[in-house]
């Protein structure tokens, strides 16, 4: 028995062998060709403004709808302000707008956020980070022309992830107010992504606008 | 294209001599090849996967390579030879394995990958991994809030061959390093062992006393470094793991290290014996290769649920 599995297996592996020689080139000439250095940060830049706010603009919804489909049926605001394409086991990304007044402010941690009233009732119902430090790769996960498969391994797509929360601070938070935040309104584009366990829905922005003192 | 198919064919063909010459598997076999079972997490998965193959009504051919990519090399030959149907594999090396997987799939042997990814994609039928970066920054947001957002700290590094050990490092430091107030003093490999943790955190004490936390990249060290800290009368240093373990669960509460991250190994590995059944009874793939699944914070408030790498509710 061993002696016959062995000559077997010597067979299919002679066989095998020959034919990965021949097959491996055409896969690795597509994987590796040419490639140039895989640059996050430029890759954010180059398509930012060309796809990342369009998009984010034509798919979001105001933040009082989105999130009150999310928790009544997930799959349709998902379906609506949602990445369809996301990984099945991922929890729901929505584009959202936020817009209210700003009703607190944490700015002594680095990972700086404002909590946004959108109904009126004086209560936050939204909490969008200002960085410099930002929580999530939210902005990432809500585009549907970006697959994890696309990516070569955990870090690649991690680091892109990343590379928009550092885009969108250099570009756009880093020039916010920092000081008597509360009181004045706030107008917001961005992502935020159903976790549990959250006080607050996260966003992440794209676009942030914050109104003059009162 | 001819050649690619006539190849095929013969792979076929080898593997149907094979299946006719030997009668003596009755069931079709699934070979389960993981890390050392010393560490629970790969245990777990192990026993999972074994579980899931049984009840599916297959032989399961349990093997460890011991992260020796050579081994697992010899394993899959093993595979190969014994006429496994498909593979289920927490590989021994990004780049090392494809070669070993490509191997299995020129033979006819689908391979279903779980908890660490490959570098190549189109090679094995399915890469199921978790979260390692999303469960890291989990981790480091929890750490960071524990050390108040400054102070000095130890990161413990995995095996630096598993690419989940570089993926958690650099989720850690994407939060961490948003904080110039939190300095870190060391940084060394203890390679995903206990008693290496153990020694390496004993000087690294010696060498800065004055730390505040302790950051791992597993269990098993964070388990370790825990342990030498307490030997050292210094239990007010916080740690935080990853894996969601039972040790460490038991751990936190009573009040040893503060956090851990779980990643979902016992489910993994039976979602990968499911597809595997999918693939050799109805020839059907997941819908995607690279499947990521999300991770989740363990601490004070939800440990007492975890059970063998699962939450219960």
């Amino acid at each position: 028995m061993p002696k016959k599995l062995t000559w077997l297996t010597l067979v299919a592996l002679a066989g095998l062998g020959l034919g990965a020689c021949k097959i491996l080139p055409t896969p690795s000439a597509q994987s590796e060709g040419s490639a140039p250095a895989f640059n996050p940060d430029k890759m954010v830049e180059d398509i930012w403004a060309a796809k990342v706010i369009p998009y984010l603009r034509q798919k979001a919804g105001p933040f009082a709808e989105v999130h009150a489909l999310a928790k009544t049926d997930p799959a349709a605001a998902g379906a609506k302000y949602g990445n369809p394409k996301k990984q099945a086991n991922s929890p729901w990304t929505f584009a959202v707008r936020v817009e209210g007044k700003i009703v607190a402010a944490n700015t002594q941690s680095r990972a700086a956020t404002m909590d946004i009233d959108v109904d009126g009732d004086g209560k936050a119902d939204a909490r969008v980070q200002v960085g410099p430090a930002m929580r999530g790769t939210a902005l990432r996960d809500s585009l549907d022309f970006v697959q994890f498969n696309d990516f070569t391994n955990q870090i690649d797509f991690a680091q892109f992830g990343k590379a928009f929360n550092a885009y969108a601070d250099k570009t756009v938070l880093s020039k916010l107010p920092r000081e008597a935040l509360e009181g004045r309104s706030a107008k917001v584009l961005g992502a935020y992504t159903i976790e549990g366990g959250q006080d607050l829905p996260l966003v992440t922005p794209a676009e942030a606008e914050i109104g003059p003192k009162p | 294209m001819t050649l690619t198919r006539r190849m095929t064919l013969a792979a076929f063909a080898g593997v149907l001599a094979l299946g006719t010459a030997a009668p003596a598997f009755a069931a079709d076999l699934i070979a389960i090849i993981t890390p050392s079972h010393d560490n629970p997490f790969f245990k777990a998965e192990a026993v999972g996967a074994e579980a899931k193959a049984k009840e599916l009504g297959y032989e399961a051919l349990v093997l460890v390579h011991d992260d020796d990519a050579n081994k697992q090399s010899e394993l899959i030959d093993t595979a190969i030879g014994r006429g496994a149907k498909a593979i289920i594999l927490d590989n021994a090396g990004a780049d090392a394995t494809v070669a070993a997987v490509q191997k299995a799939k020129d033979a006819g042997i689908p391979s279903f990958l779980i908890d660490r990814e490959i570098n190549a994609t189109g090679v094995a039928v399915a890469q199921i991994v978790s979260n390692n970066y999303q469960g890291a920054q989990l981790g480091a947001q929890e750490f960071v809030k524990l050390m108040g957002e400054k102070g000095n700290f130890v990161e413990l590094v995995g095996k630096e061959s598993d690419t989940n050990a570089g993926i958690r490092s650099k989720g850690y430091h994407d939060v961490i390093d948003d904080y110039p107030d939190l300095k870190m003093v060391a940084q060394q490999s203890a390679n995903w062992s206990q008693t290496e943790a153990y020694s390496k955190m004993e000087s690294i004490l010696q060498a800065n006393p004055d730390i505040k936390g302790v950051i791992s990249g597993n269990d098993t060290m964070a388990m370790g470094a825990y342990a030498a800290l307490a030997a050292a009368n210094r239990k007010d240093v916080i740690v935080v793991g990853f894996d969601g373990s039972n040790d460490v669960r038991d751990s936190i509460t009573s009040s040893g290290i503060k956090a851990t991250v779980l990643q979902p190994a016992y489910a993994q590995a039976q979602m990968a014996v499911e597809q595997a059944n999918d693939f050799i009874k109805n020839k059907k793939s997941p819908e995607k290769e690279k499947q990521l699944m999300d991770c989740v914070l363990v601490n004070g408030d939800n440990a007492k649920k975890l059970e063998t790498f699962a939450l219960k509710n």
